[in-house]
């Protein structure tokens, strides 16, 4: 019992709010829907996840800095391809993983010249880069799928450590990575600086072009890291892959409590955040809603807890007595 | 030397437009000579309509500053246009059509400015939410099918020209640009607008409303998505629901081509309306030259990034 207390004193209020909110849904749909609550499809759920937790780690990186990158999920479409035509031309399945991960990490160091160097506002710079990517998508799939892939790499990565799938291991691998590096290394703190006031970090000697063109690049690896996970499971790219990923892991990032404003990020509330948003998109497709409703629900929740968190916040400084704000 | 600048600035892009849009033109009759007619330029203004009032309020969102961006506008071109449909569908007057397009995108445009300004949610993920709910709400509405049944009295607006210039772009959409043009020099109210994107601090010190004219603005924005989308049903006869797909890149692109500054406070829209025509003559160029539509969202994408590439080396250099 005691053990259970400091576990959830580890927890902040928002992750507690994120966890009840998991707990509801997912009692509300398994009592809508019998499919719902049976152990294939908490399989799938946490396959679906697997992407998206690893752009949304990249992710909160970007946001806590004060950055974002809409083309995050075109990036992982981008990799997706270079890893299957590595696989449709035989290269062995290792290098073949190898190849997502460095495909992805190279289109980040592409997005940090543009946005770093170039000094232009993250989000034009990355909507920018959105078009060019998607033609660059079309041009070298020629409007053609890539499908029937070798199965080797899928073989490789399919196998699990110790009963649990290798793209966990990975995936708290690559938190644990982040989460020394934001709270044991000069780097974490050099971010969070930059999101709270990039003059203020440059007047105190941070190198902010030097952190911001890591995130960047740590973000593009991520992604690219996420196609080969893609790439394994599905063994097929589309020219959709990865279109939607970039407005699920904002949404995603900002419902677990990581400030756009830069300054302040949760790892825990961004694994809760996709958890959330994963089991919400799969219960309302288990009970019938048509998929085509999904952007909307995700766009209405990024909007609703963005105001309900202004809107708390407000109700509990009336409610001490201090000035709005 | 300041003020020589100033009064240089816009008439220094508007020459740049025009140096390339002959570039363009020039370079679509050496490929394609049969191209280069009356008729295309007749095309390419029909085009330019929804463009041009989308990036006019982009434009002006952009200017006031306060790191507004409006990345809602072609989610609120469908929906406006898809709500009419609807409402029409359910037994509204259709002599009520036009004003009932409007007065929807008034309205998602109001919901930005009111998460911009009382919630103060950054413009950036405010308008990245609503993008993905009204383009999502569109789709969603319809099923994804074209909404037939735009009364047959509105399609001679939508369709027909005078002297070779479509109607829309004659009634809508110059309109439009004259009256802001007019609105920013020459009224108190628009030099607020420069002021509160050139120094927000300053300008609520002496005492501009600034929030309550940032609300206006993003209204505004979504009025002019709104006609935007009543050109869609009149020209096309009916609401599609993936009318203003890319309109966030392009009317982006056209603004920042046109001169607007993306900090805001400083341009003119007398360069957006010239970027809006220069970006459509170069897609009807390559469509024209059969080249696939796909090219078009990574042109204008890099054509994006280039833009501000070179205004910030500029800056370097002066």
């Amino acid at each position: 019992m005691r053990r259970l207390n400091r576990a959830m004193s580890m927890l902040t209020g928002r992750e507690l709010i994120l966890l009840a909110a998991c707990v509801v849904i997912t009692i509300a749909f398994a009592s809508a829907s019998p499919v719902f609550a049976t152990p294939e499809n908490a399989a799938t759920i946490m396959r679906n996840s697997v992407e998206l937790l690893l752009i949304g780690l990249g992710m909160t990186l970007l946001l806590a800095m004060g950055g974002i990158d809409v083309s995050i999920g075109v990036v992982m479409g981008l990799s997706a391809i270079a890893v299957g035509r590595a696989l449709g031309a035989d290269l062995d399945p290792a290098l073949a993983a190898v190849i997502g991960p460095l495909t992805g990490a190279l289109l980040g160091l592409v997005t940090a010249a543009v946005v770093v160097l170039g000094r232009i506002p993250a989000i034009v710079g990355t909507l920018g880069l959105l078009g060019i990517y998607r033609t660059a998508i079309f041009v070298v799939l020629g409007g053609q799928w890539l499908s029937g892939l070798p199965t080797g790499l899928t073989e490789m990565l399919g196998t699990g450590l110790a009963g649990v799938p290798l793209s966990f291991w990975m995936i708290a691998l690559a938190y644990l990575a982040v989460w020394l590096a934001l709270r044991r290394t000069p780097f974490g703190l050099h971010l969070l600086a930059i999101g709270n006031s990039e003059e203020k970090a440059r007047l105190s000697g941070i190198s902010v072009i030097k952190v911001r063109f890591a995130a960047f690049v740590i973000s593009g690896m991520l992604a690219g890291l996420a196609a080969t996970f893609y790439v394994a499971t599905y063994r097929n790219v589309e020219m959709s892959t990865g279109s939607t990923l970039a407005l699920d892991a904002i949404a995603a990032v900002v419902l677990g409590g990581t400030s756009i404003l830069g300054g302040r990020c949760s790892l825990v509330g961004t694994v809760l955040g996709v958890l959330l948003l994963r089991i919400l998109q799969n219960g309302l497709l288990l009970i019938g809603v048509p998929s085509l409703w999904q952007t909307v629900v995700t766009g209405g929740l990024l909007i609703a807890v963005l105001s309900l968190e202004v809107l708390a916040g407000r109700l509990s400084f009336s409610k001490l007595g201090w000035a709005s704000r | 030397m300041n003020r020589l600048r100033s009064l240089h600035g816009p008439a220094l892009v508007l020459a740049i437009l025009a140096v390339l849009w002959v570039v363009v033109l020039g370079g679509l009759f050496v490929l394609k000579p049969t191209a280069l007619s009356a008729a295309t330029m007749t095309t390419v203004l029909q085009f330019s309509t929804i463009l041009a009032l989308a990036a006019l309020g982009q434009a002006l969102v952009i200017l006031a500053g306060g790191a507004g961006i409006d990345l809602s506008v072609g989610g609120s071109v469908s929906l406006s246009a898809i709500l009419a449909m609807l409402a029409l569908k359910a037994g509204m007057p259709p002599l009520l059509l036009p004003v009932a397009c409007i007065v929807a995108g008034l309205l998602l445009g109001l919901f930005n400015g009111l998460l911009v300004t009382r919630l103060a949610i950054l413009p950036l993920i405010a308008t990245l939410g609503t993008f993905f709910a009204y383009s999502g709400l569109a789709l969603a509405l319809t099923g994804g099918a074209p909404q037939p049944g735009v009364p047959q009295w509105l399609l001679p607006w939508g369709r027909g020209t005078l002297g070779g210039v479509p109607l829309p772009f004659v009634s809508a959409a110059l309109p439009a640009f004259v009256l802001a043009g007019i609105v920013l020099v020459f009224t108190a109210w628009g030099r607020w607008i420069y002021a509160m994107g050139f120094n927000e601090r300053s300008a609520r010190l002496v005492g501009i409303p600034v929030d309550r004219t940032r609300l206006i603005l993003y209204g505004l924005s979504g009025m002019l998505a709104g006609v935007a989308g009543l050109v869609s049903l009149a020209w096309f006869g009916s609401g599609r629901p993936n009318i203003g797909q890319n309109l966030e890149l392009e009317s982006l692109t056209a603004a920042m081509l046109g001169g607007i500054a993306i900090f805001g406070g400083r341009g003119g829209v007398g360069g957006v309306l010239a970027a809006v025509v220069l970006l459509v003559t170069l897609k009807t160029g390559l469509l024209q030259l059969n080249v696939n539509t796909v090219w078009q969202v990574g042109i204008v994408g890099a054509l994006l990034i280039f833009v501000l590439l070179a205004d910030r080396l500029s800056q370097r250099w002066r």
